[in-house]
């Protein structure tokens, strides 16, 4: 049976294909998009859409992706129904707490407002810290909050740290590692078990592989 | 400003998803009655302390909740199994087991917004209370024979077992805390995590690797992956009563719709064996779930072993194809209303008809 697979746009595309290339899938149109939605394998019965981070999580939820490539970061702010069954160790990064220097927010007596992007998961960390805290979400530029008063510190996504340290920003603790990850939907996996796990087994070599250089 | 809307998560059903939804409840409700199953109805509303009193991890966001006139939380209930549990533990205490209920009810959960998601859905299914293990097999055939009934060409229906993974987590000396992990993180296929969590449990080798493989051992080769993997004698006599159901279940010429998953361990508060689930192609979600679930009825004072399952309708109705009945339109003036009574009564007799006044003087019927 044929298989559907979203991946995710941006900052994983590159690095997502280049694997399943290496895997000897047939990505050409996937490298030359021109204006189209879906992709055809060349070699494979696989079609590949190009979607929004938290639109892979949906599309796989209802089954219309059997398998989506997706960041951590948004499966821990999102939905729960599937199954997530690999980490391809590529788009590595971190979420990290950071506040101004000198007013680490962890060690802050009373009232805490965190501004993040990701208010699940601010919130989920400091109440694994013990800690009751507001969350303001914030939607860009989220080391704005803090240097200008509005939060004690930030939540966020942290790459290579040149951002934070530019606004003055101190990192004070890393809430998780990330990585994109090889998401299943429930039914698809009990009705495709071969095509997928052929799929995943096919990726996990390459992870291995990467990992011994 | 007029108001079109419904709440989030509802639906309107049209005339041709209501044909096809009463076609598939008679259909399900006959194999139900066929296996000696009668039917019962509750409320749609339960007391709050019901299900709080009974399920020890209650997600308190999924439950519609309210009050009643002396302040009492209400619930709109998110299943039929609790109703059924309380019915026979508050009505039924006098009666001969085994007691065979079918239901076929509306359950809400609220759910994620703007995902395209159902907070109300229709369950129909059925409740065996009074019988052990003995009688997992006979559930299993009638969710097959149910299955068989949907009109769909291809359906699997996927067996595992909660009590395979308590035996193992029993004898690895895991706290609850570390099971209700471990538990998530298998039925959930969540292998990067789980690998991460079990290497921080003091196990050894085998029962480390037990753990890590767990979410795996489906498909074809599910039973022999799980044997291999067991470190005692009673988790391979777990394995062993599951080929032999196995075995019985291919006798009985299910061979082509059943596999097994170890991996499948959801609501280890209420699951005590086996547990099941139904897929159907192009369907991204199961349609029919049930499992044994001995422990509930002594929640609620009576101490019996029970099983059962449920189909939600409502998911089926995208493929399911609606039967529409024929209806003749009977035109007639309106002077003579009396008279096309009695000829629409006797046309009736040989299928439906809708009476239409106009301003001719004749009458006709059309269609």
């Amino acid at each position: 049976m044929s298989l559907s697979v979203a991946l995710t746009k941006g900052r994983l595309e590159k690095e997502t294909v280049a694997m399943l290339e290496a895997c000897g899938y047939g990505t050409e149109r996937l490298k030359n998009k021109g204006r189209a939605l879906v992709f055809p394998d060349t070699k494979k019965d696989i079609r590949y859409f190009l979607v929004k981070a938290n639109d892979c999580i949906t599309y796989v939820e209802h089954g219309v992706a059997d398998i989506g490539v997706v960041g951590k970061d948004t499966l821990m702010e999102g939905g729960k129904d599937y199954y997530e069954m690999l980490d391809l160790k590529i788009g590595r990064c971190r979420f990290i707490v950071a506040g101004l220097a000198n007013a680490n927010p962890l060690e802050k007596s009373g009232h805490i407002r965190i501004g993040s992007k990701y208010p699940n998961v601010a919130l989920d960390y400091f109440h694994s810290k013990g800690r009751d805290i507001e969350v303001i979400k914030i939607d860009g530029s989220v080391e704005l909050a803090p240097v200008l008063g509005l939060t004690d510190g930030i939540v966020d996504i942290m790459e290579t740290g040149a951002t934070l340290k530019e606004n003055g920003l101190v990192v004070y603790d890393t809430a998780a590692e990330l990585s994109a990850r090889v998401i299943v939907n429930k039914a698809s996996f009990k009705m495709k078990r071969d095509e997928i796990m052929a799929f995943i087994n096919d990726l996990e070599r390459m992870v291995e592989h990467a990992e011994e250089n | 400003m007029t108001q079109i809307q419904i709440p989030s998560g509802m639906r309107d059903l049209t005339n041709e998803a209501c044909c096809a939804k009463e076609d598939l409840r008679k259909r399900i409700t006959e194999v139900y009655k066929s296996y000696g199953y009668r039917p019962v109805e509750t409320p749609l509303i339960e007391f709050y302390s019901t299900y709080q009193n009974t399920f020890t991890s209650l997600k308190e966001e999924t439950l519609y909740k309210f009050v009643d006139e002396s302040g009492q939380l209400l619930v709109l209930r998110t299943d039929m199994t609790l109703p059924i549990a309380r019915l026979v533990a508050g009505k039924y205490s006098l009666d001969e087991i085994p007691l065979r209920f079918c239901y076929c009810s509306n359950v809400y959960k609220v759910r994620q917004n703007f995902a395209g998601k159902r907070n109300e859905v229709t369950d129909c299914g059925i409740e065996l209370i009074g019988l052990d293990d003995a009688s997992d097999l006979e559930v299993l055939c009638c969710a097959l024979d149910v299955m068989a009934q949907l009109g769909v060409d291809h359906y699997t229906l996927e067996i595992g077992s909660s009590a395979f993974f308590r035996k193992a987590c029993a004898q690895s000396g895991l706290s609850d805390a570390e099971i209700a992990m471990l538990a998530d993180y298998i039925d959930r296929k969540e292998i990067p995590a789980l690998k991460a969590c079990v290497d921080t449990m003091n196990l050894d080798e085998k029962k480390a690797l037990f753990f890590k493989k767990l979410p795996l051992c489906g498909g074809k080769d599910a039973l022999s992956l799980a044997k291999d993997l067991c470190f005692s004698e009673s988790l391979s006599e777990e394995i062993e009563n599951l080929i032999v159901l196995k075995n019985t279940l291919e006798e009985l010429g299910y061979e082509d719709h059943v596999t097994f998953d170890l991996g499948k361990v959801p609501h280890l508060d209420y699951y005590t064996g086996i547990i099941f689930e139904g897929y159907v192609t192009g369907i991204g979600t199961s349609v029919l779930s049930g499992g044994r679930y001995d422990a509930l009825l002594s929640k609620l004072g009576r101490d019996l072993p029970a099983i059962g399952f449920g189909v939600k309708l409502d998911y089926l109705l995208e493929s399911a194809e609606a039967k529409q009945e024929k209806v003749r339109k009977l035109y007639y003036p309106r002077a003579k209303a009396a008279e096309a009574m009695k000829k629409a009564r006797e046309l009736r007799k040989d299928g439906a008809v809708e009476m239409i006044p106009w301003e001719a003087d004749t009458m006709e019927v059309i269609g």
